[in-house]
């Protein structure tokens, strides 16, 4: 999912970095009018957070692993716009100390799991749970946030890798960035994510949703909403 | 000397004993890679520490002149579309980590772990004519038709092409060379000298006080993590199943997401206490040296030099 540098052309990484710029301006603008600066090391903390759940890669069956992203959980515990913020920086220090992700790319990465992925999971999981408190609707709205925000993820970077071909190829038909055209990336990506990732970051998303239920229902922030 | 040990210690363990840590070994439980990764980023933290104290060509410079190095750089092996040039800019990066007194080994042995399968690996079946069509110089496989599926279109001839593999070669040699610019500001630069070159670049204060902070919580999250599951282990008589693994992942992560929000006023008490005022203020980010400007000059020389390549 991390795309790394070397296969994005400048006419793709430069408006998606732009587009990130816009959300991150916005995200920083909800945070600092939703929470005072003692709220920073809160922030800091959900971004550890994330970082740390991409660390566990959890069987599934057929022998392989996956692993969650995390900002459809963090979405759904502290809202969208926290986790922007929050998942952006743990982008931007895999990117930086430990190479996960490329630094030209880091525009697209961020569009796809810092922005698109959290308001996706987080508007999936209000429009299935329809204020309901408590009971079975909660944990699907929470597995489908997690399935739906990831999916539509994998689903941008598909269409991101896939439109190379088509916008900066050599005159004689050589690849200069990612090679594969959309119908290689879009189906390889949705086999893999439909049937496989996106499971696991929905079953991630309910399995600690049904802790936060449990133990601190009051910090839910798409259930205190309502 | 007589030995003394005992005879029951001196004798070979029957094959069948000898033989179960090695079939065991292989399968380890994905609680146990998972922290192998916890415990190679808390390494990566220690490593990078060390090496960005030793004394080199990179080290001495201020980051400010390392971090627009970066960028700039980086941006011109996005933009070079030929190899040659691509080759160039990596044995520059060479010259330049090998000036920094850098361990080489190891730090190729992590760029070319990159580049082989994110690079070489993903993009090979790309120089296959089905994918990217051109001339064939090397055919693999002869079918008795061609096949159309769908959208797809298999050539009766089925072979690797000369544009297949320039396209392989360059997404290779462009990651190598992101990756290793990268790694070598990181192994030369510490964390808090490029929080130091960002503020100093205009970034938001809230926006480094959370990369710090992220930063900082990173490697805490990782120990603690370490630490719970080797304690849980060494309580553990027999194996886990995968669902009580998941059950306990999701239980320990969610501990230490509620242990951590409870300290976060502590911490920001702490902030307080140590003189926090909502900005981020800068010590010792002196004047540029002479060195400092000669090596960007150099950097801006030698940048403008590749492009036009």
């Amino acid at each position: 999912m991390h795309i790394p540098d070397g296969y994005l052309s400048p006419q793709t990484y430069i408006p998606l970095y732009g587009i990130s710029l816009g959300f991150w301006a916005l995200a920083l603008r909800n945070i600092k009018k939703e929470l005072s600066t003692r709220h920073i090391p809160y922030l800091a903390m959900a971004a550890a957070f994330s970082f740390l759940i991409q660390m566990f890669n959890i069987p599934v069956p057929g022998g392989t692993t996956g692993h969650a992203v995390g900002a459809g959980i963090i979405a759904v515990l502290l809202g969208p716009w926290t986790s922007v913020a929050a998942v952006s920086m743990v982008l931007v220090i895999q990117a930086i100390v430990f190479g996960d992700g490329g630094i030209t790319a880091l525009g697209a990465n961020c569009f796809n799991m810092a922005v698109a992925m959290p308001f996706v999971s987080y508007l999936t999981f209000k429009l299935i749970n329809r204020g309901s408190k408590n009971g079975r609707r909660l944990y699907i709205a929470a597995f489908l946030s997690g399935y739906a925000g990831l999916s539509i993820a994998a689903m941008l970077t598909a269409v991101e890798l896939g439109i190379q071909p088509l916008i900066a190829s050599a005159p004689d038909g050589r690849p200069l960035y990612a090679p594969y055209p959309l119908s290689v990336t879009v189906p390889a990506m949705a086999l893999g994510h439909f049937l496989l990732l996106s499971i696991v970051e929905g079953t991630m998303t309910v399995l600690l949703f049904k802790y936060f239920l449990k133990h601190e229902p009051g910090l839910i922030h798409a259930i205190k909403e309502t | 000397m007589e030995n003394k040990i005992p005879a029951f210690l001196l004798e070979e363990p029957p094959p069948e004993i000898r033989s179960r840590p090695a079939r065991r070994a292989s399968k380890s439980s994905f609680i146990d890679r998972g922290l192998k990764h916890v415990a190679g980023v808390i390494n990566t933290g220690y490593i990078q520490w060390e090496t960005a104290s030793q004394g080199g060509f990179l080290q001495g410079l201020d980051a400010r002149v390392k971090v627009i190095f970066l960028a700039f750089f980086i941006l011109i092996v996005s933009l070079k579309r030929e190899l040659h040039a691509e080759a160039a800019i990596g044995v520059f990066i060479f010259l330049l980590a090998a000036a920094s007194h850098i361990s080489l080994p190891a730090f190729y042995r992590r760029v070319f772990f990159f580049g082989f399968f994110f690079g070489f690996l993903v993009a090979l079946p790309s120089s296959l004519n089905s994918v990217t069509r051109g001339e064939i110089v090397l055919p693999l496989v002869t079918l008795s038709k061609p096949y159309d599926f769908w959208i797809y279109h298999i050539p009766r001839q089925i072979g690797i092409t000369r544009e297949g593999l320039f396209g392989v070669a360059m997404l290779t040699l462009r990651i190598v060379n992101s990756v290793s610019l990268s790694f070598l500001i990181l192994y030369t630069t510490p964390f808090t000298e490029i929080i130091k070159a960002l503020k100093i670049l205009k970034i938001p204060d809230t926006v480094l006080m959370m990369l710090t902070l992220s930063y900082k919580y990173i490697f805490i999250f990782a120990k603690t993590v370490e630490e719970m599951h080797l304690a849980k282990r060494s309580r553990l008589a027999g194996g886990a199943s995968s669902s009580e693994g998941r059950r306990w992942i999701a239980g320990r992560i969610t501990f230490i997401f509620r242990k951590t929000r409870l300290r976060c006023e502590e911490v920001f008490k702490a902030m307080l206490g140590r003189g926090f005022s909502d900005s981020v203020r800068l010590y010792g980010s002196g004047r540029l040296t002479a060195t400092d400007r000669l090596s960007c000059t150099l950097f801006i020389f030698t940048g403008i030099l590749f492009l036009f390549m």
